[in-house]
């Protein structure tokens, strides 16, 4: 059991059909997506997902040529009440961890987000959520 | 107008009088710059050997590498204390090429740039805006020290700031713009953007422009566009920065200071002189220069000589606009770029993989130049801030190593173009 989720960073130079690349790549080598986020600079992307199989992914997308990195991070699971977010983002405030990024998406009455914190600051985080009753999502429950 | 009786000396006397310096440059070569001394031995040439000036021939060539080697000051045949001024270009490992002036060799200096200026009818009544790069390179301060001597006003303005720059010539009356003609052309467009009338509300009546190649077109446009005479002028720090040679007013070959620099065109391959109107490397020895002599320095420019008597009255040889190099020299903006310089710069970066190509190209009338680095492993791919970190960082390395503002465009692994597996390093789409 493990709450560190395998996420692929996939480098993208910003032009047309480059995010389509991607997807054509990983929808022909099986790869099927949980969740996606991306992010541009002016010359640049970055595609952030969770995948249902990261090191089958990373190894299609690099045969085609894309530069791949995994990353741990983990998911919590939230109510849809107000308040809900705001608690998990304090209780990482008050351990004074860096969100570096977080992104979400939602399954009926509740939420799941993602986030990203240092390396070091990992298992931490998710030992402070878990000692304040937060769900914190099995790697698992994505690799299916 | 010819400013000194030396440019229009009958052929004869120019040959007694090169070769008269000739022997004097070898001898104090031979006995103040160790690297000459080897150099000579390994020929198997003494200065007594040199009997005419067709047995230069006999001497070894001078390359740009050998002033790397003998970084910094290795081939000043002066002491320090007699050196007044220092110049520099970058260089390829790090290590810049280095040139040294004496009093007599800035003296020599402002005289062949003092030619330059009246031989494209500038005197005392002219103001020069000069538009070349003041610093270490030596276009700024060389136009600016001619142009003094013949007692024009000069504007020093140096490059950049092409709004100012258009003020300060409309306001201050410029009779003349000394700058690269893509600069000009540049200048040219900013003007008409800014509502500027460029035949009205300037008074330019020539221009003196150089340090980049430049095709019959382009020298055209410049020509037509501000309404003047187009006078190209040819230099190189080694032998001793702009004011080896310029084209006066009677055709657009350039005529060679010859009493100063000594010219030959040989066969790039195989080192063989080859006779006048061939087309080759221009080698140059420098005939009077204290500081730093130079004996049959390789220039890396195509080009060819034309003997043929000038309607001007000058006797001096003139030579074409130069035709291309011999190595992978890029000129950008009016600076030199070897590849390997960037390859250098890149390789001191420990995040960046080898695989890189630069393009050069032309936005509007300037160039650019991008260098594209394939991403690697090393690389903080999964943060976008880092990315343009590292992204910046390679671009601040490019600009305070080789002084040229690259765009860095980071790009995914193997998108660079490989040709027969080896890759396309340099892709220059501008076309002369």
């Amino acid at each position: 059991m493990s709450y560190a989720i395998k996420q692929l960073s996939v480098f993208l130079e910003n032009k047309p059909g480059e995010l389509g690349f991607l997807t054509k790549t990983l929808s022909q080598g099986g790869v099927s997506i949980k969740s996606i986020l991306l992010a541009d600079s002016s010359d640049f992307g970055l595609a952030r997902t969770l995948v249902d199989d990261p090191e089958k992914a990373k190894a299609v997308l690099e045969n085609h040529g894309l530069s791949v990195r995994l990353t741990d991070v983990f998911g919590v699971r939230i109510d849809d009440v107000v308040g809900s977010f705001d608690r998990v983002v304090s209780l990482l405030s008050a351990k004074e961890i860096n969100i570096l990024y977080c992104y979400s998406f939602y399954e009926s009455s509740s939420g799941i987000f993602i986030f990203s914190v240092p390396k070091e600051q990992f298992d931490e985080a998710v030992l402070a959520l878990i000692a304040h009753g937060v769900e914190i999502i099995q790697a698992q429950h994505f690799y299916m | 107008m010819i400013w000194s009786k030396e440019e229009t000396l009958p052929r004869e006397a120019l040959h007694a009088l090169q070769f008269e310096r000739l022997q004097e440059t070898l001898m104090r070569v031979y006995h103040n710059v160790p690297f000459y001394r080897e150099a000579f031995e390994d020929a198997g040439v003494v200065p007594k050997d040199i009997r005419s000036m067709a047995d230069i021939s006999k001497l070894p060539f001078t390359k740009k590498q050998d002033l790397r080697d003998n970084y910094p000051f290795g081939m000043f045949a002066v002491k320090q204390d007699a050196v007044v001024r220092i110049h520099s270009s970058s260089g390829t490992t790090g290590k810049p090429t280095v040139v040294g002036y004496t009093r007599s060799d800035m003296n020599v200096w402002n005289e062949v740039m003092a030619r330059v200026f009246t031989m494209c009818g500038v005197n005392s009544e002219d103001t020069v805006h000069n538009a070349y790069g003041y610093g270490l390179f030596t276009g700024g301060l060389g136009v600016h020290n001619g142009a003094e001597t013949v007692g024009a006003t000069v504007v020093p303005s140096s490059g950049g700031f092409t709004s100012r720059q258009l003020l300060l010539m409309k306001d201050f009356g410029a009779t003349v713009l000394t700058s690269t003609p893509s600069f000009a052309l540049h200048m040219a467009e900013a003007a008409k953007e800014e509502g500027y009338d460029l035949h009205k509300d300037f008074q330019l009546k020539c221009g003196i422009f150089g340090a980049e190649p430049t095709s019959e077109g382009l020298k055209k446009e410049v020509a037509q566009v501000w309404g003047i005479d187009y006078h190209e002028i040819y230099g190189l720090s080694e032998i001793i920065g702009p004011g080896v040679s310029n084209s006066c007013k009677e055709s657009p070959l350039l005529h060679i200071f010859e009493d100063h620099f000594y010219p030959e065109i040989i066969d790039p391959k195989t080192g063989e002189v080859l006779p006048y109107g061939e087309k080759g490397e221009l080698v140059i020895t420098s005939l009077t220069k204290q500081a730093l002599p130079i004996i049959r320095y390789r220039t890396g420019d195509i080009t060819a000589l034309d003997p043929t008597p000038c309607r001007c009255g000058r006797t001096h040889v003139r030579m074409h606009s130069v035709m291309g190099r011999v190595d992978d020299m890029l000129i950008v903006n009016g600076v030199n770029v070897f590849p390997s310089q960037v390859e250098h710069v890149l390789s001191s970066i420990d995040e960046i993989s080898l695989n890189y190509q630069i393009i050069a190209d032309k936005k509007g009338y300037l160039d650019v130049l991008e260098v594209m680095v394939e991403v690697t492993e090393a690389m903080p791919m999964d943060s976008l801030g880092a990315l343009e970190k590292l992204q910046k960082h390679i671009q601040h390395a490019l600009l305070s190593n080789l002084y040229i503002n690259a765009k860095v465009k980071l790009v995914e692994p193997r998108s660079i173009e490989r040709s027969m597996g080896k890759a396309v390093r340099v892709i220059d789409k501008r076309s002369l």
